[in-house]
């Protein structure tokens, strides 16, 4: 029989088989199977666990499909189609026609053709290409407000959490003060406020400068001032749970500082935690910055963007339902993809799950 | 519990003074001059002084601050920039019936279906009565309103033209009037605004259900021969609401903003419609009054909520 540990599972299984060994007890035994068990790392089970997730995998193949078509959807889409008649311009290639914010005002109202693939809008633009317009839009806001929101809850929710005092008592009361203000208030009255001048502020900014799109950042920055202190509060409740812990002690007992014990204890066990909470934070975002638009205070004409392409279309709901349609179907998709993506990485990132 | 009440309520008013301090000091860095807009092609430069003394707004900030707050606690919120003889209260007079009538229709919607719903599903735990409720619930609660409305204004449109119907597509009829065609526009936005609701209740619910039916007392009360009937009802019923009825105050809260979208969509002329508007047209005191309002309704509803839970729980003790 084999040796240690391996041996001992042979002997604990053996009483099924052991008739079959001891009729040939002259045979050689036969080579043990390789151990086809891989010691996986937590991260590669979750990552095993996710693969089999299938609704897991569906969200995140529409999200990066509607990536992929946000970032290199417009230069291909620019490069298809024929030479067509224009009211004002003459013949004109697709390079102008699939444009945002070209108006074509005989087209008006199409439903979807050769030329225009999702139709046009209620001045002559074409559906598809603002919505690619108004996908990079959504996806830009959401990438700057989860960048600062990530990094100031994070800087915040560890000091306050970690060392405790004002830090923590000035966060308890900012974040009361937040939850009293209602956040898209705070966006409106902000927007209200500097909304009118954003565009001579920001008109050097790239995507954020270009016309119809000066709000947006003031949009952004409103999103993320409310949002962070939320994400503080979490963090500071995982890093007050993590604190606790014996390995913190053990750390403490070898001697780790401060620095060394928030870099390489604390935060590397909140980052999957963080993972989480920025995927299921995402989609509001999203929600925050469509919704805006669709009261007109964020992106407006020519620029484009999934709620002003909604606000634009809702009044032809009665007789153009399909243009209110393309908009809300795509941005449901998205918020939806990212609720059940967060959900599944809670689960796939969960040490405490049972099957893997 | 005095005590208490006293606690809540002075960090409640703390709360409220950082809002209007929040408003008021964003007004007040404001780069567009209200008075200069306020008086268009007629600027002079005298006149604008005037005006400026006259609003009040050459004084220093602190004094500024001041007064604001001194009108606001005699619920005086000045004269609207936009319309410019009426005062701001006079606007919202206008706006707070209507959000009030959406809101509460919409709330009790949401109580009367989403608990029971939620109380169902965990009874039913696991059948595909259960699946479904909670499938419905998880889409509507993860879609914004919004997004359903739009939805739900296609379906109204394409009803209209298969069965030849002629329902309202986004109106408000007579506040508190219910004659057939008010009812038939108010309808939609009310079923809209409760169904975001209606899924937060029915998923606490059925949660908060699961935890109490797990309890001892519920095994013991099947094991000493009660009906199933009397266990859910008797037992397990009242325990479940506790987290509930908390949760009612903190929705009470939101009635005043949480309408914005709703309003917009269905084109509803409230409260929110009317802040929308005041952003569009850089009405700043008309903004900070609605600010302070929905803080107002936050602030209020988080005690309500504090009360309630003493009130149902008695095992939480005052400090």
């Amino acid at each position: 029989m084999g040796t240690s540990g391996r041996g001992f599972e042979r002997v604990s299984r053996g009483s099924v088989t052991s008739t079959v060994v001891r009729k040939a007890p002259d045979e050689p035994e036969p080579p043990l199977p390789e151990d086809t068990r891989q010691h996986l790392s937590p991260l590669q089970i979750s990552l095993r666990y996710l693969w089999h997730d299938r609704r897991a995998l569906i969200c995140g193949g529409i999200l990066l499909f509607l990536v992929a078509l946000a970032l290199i959807g417009p230069p291909i889409y620019q490069h298809i189609g024929g030479i067509s008649p224009s009211d004002l311009s003459g013949s004109i290639g697709p390079g102008l026609y699939h444009q945002y914010y070209h108006e074509e005002l005989s087209r008006q109202d199409e439903l979807p053709s050769a030329q225009y693939w999702l139709g046009t809008d209620s001045v002559g633009r074409d559906i598809l290409a603002r919505l690619m317009q108004g996908l990079l839009i959504s996806l830009t806001v959401a990438v700057v407000v989860e960048i600062v929101d990530v990094g100031l809850g994070l800087l915040v929710g560890i000091l306050a959490g970690y060392y405790g005092g004002w830090i923590d008592q000035l966060l308890a009361r900012f974040t009361d003060l937040m939850f009293a203000f209602p956040s898209l208030l705070f966006v409106m009255l902000l927007v209200g406020v500097f909304g009118s001048s954003a565009a001579t502020f920001f008109n050097k900014v790239p995507l954020f400068g270009d016309p119809g799109n000066a709000r947006l950042l003031v949009v952004s920055v409103a999103l993320a001032f409310t949002s962070w202190p939320m994400m503080a509060r979490y963090v500071r409740g995982q890093t007050l749970q993590i604190k606790e812990q014996q390995f913190i002690e053990a750390a403490h007992a070898c001697g780790t500082g401060d620095l060394g014990m928030i870099v390489r204890h604390v935060i590397p066990h909140l980052l999957s935690i963080l993972l989480v909470a920025a995927a299921l934070d995402i989609s509001g975002t999203i929600i925050g910055e469509a919704g805006i638009s669709l009261l007109g205070f964020g992106v407006t004409d020519p620029g484009s963007s999934l709620g002003l392409m909604i606000a634009d279309a809702l009044d032809l709901t009665a007789t153009h339902p399909w243009e209110v349609l393309v908009p809300t179907v795509v941005l449901a998709a998205i918020v939806l993809s990212f609720s059940f993506l967060g959900d599944s990485l809670r689960d796939a990132l969960d040490p405490k799950r049972n099957n893997c | 519990m005095l005590q208490f009440l006293v606690k809540r309520l002075v960090s409640g008013v703390f709360v409220l003074l950082g809002v209007s301090f929040i408003t008021f000091i964003i007004g007040y860095f404001t780069p567009v001059d209200p008075i200069r807009q306020l008086m268009g092609q007629h600027y002079t430069y005298v006149g604008w002084l005037q005006l400026r003394h006259a609003y009040g707004l050459d004084l220093p900030w602190y004094q500024q601050y001041y007064n604001f707050l001194f009108h606001c606690v005699k619920l005086d919120f000045g004269t609207s920039i936009h319309y410019q003889n009426r005062s701001v209260g006079d606007i919202l007079k206008d706006g707070v019936p209507i959000s009030t009538e959406l809101t509460s229709w919409g709330l009790l919607l949401t109580l009367l279906l989403g608990i029971p719903a939620g109380i169902l599903s965990a009874v039913k735990a696991n059948t595909w009565i259960d699946t479904t409720n909670m499938t419905v619930a998880l889409l509507l609660y993860a879609l914004p309103g919004f997004i359903i409305a739009v939805f739900a204004q296609v379906m109204i449109v394409w009803c209209n033209v298969q069965f030849g119907l002629n329902w309202p597509v986004a109106n408000w009829g007579t506040p508190w009037h219910y004659a057939l065609s008010d009812i038939q526009a108010k309808l939609v936005p009310v079923l809209i605004y409760g169904a975001a609701g209606y899924a937060y209740f029915a998923r606490l619910a059925r949660t908060s259900m699961l935890e109490v039916l797990d309890q001892d007392y519920v095994r013991s009360a099947r094991a000493k021969g009660l009906s199933e009937r009397a266990v859910i009802y008797k037992h397990a019923l009242r325990n479940a609401l506790v987290p509930l009825i908390t949760s009612i105050g903190l929705s009470v809260g939101l009635l005043i903003v949480g309408a914005l979208f709703i309003e917009r969509m269905f084109n509803i002329q409230g409260i929110a419609h009317i802040a929308i508007d005041a952003v569009s047209q850089g009405d700043f005191p008309v903004i900070q009054a609605t600010a302070l309002l929905a803080a107002f309704g936050i602030v209020t509803g988080n005690l309500l909520s504090d009360i309630l839970y003493t009130i149902v729980d008695p095992r939480i003790k005052l400090v």
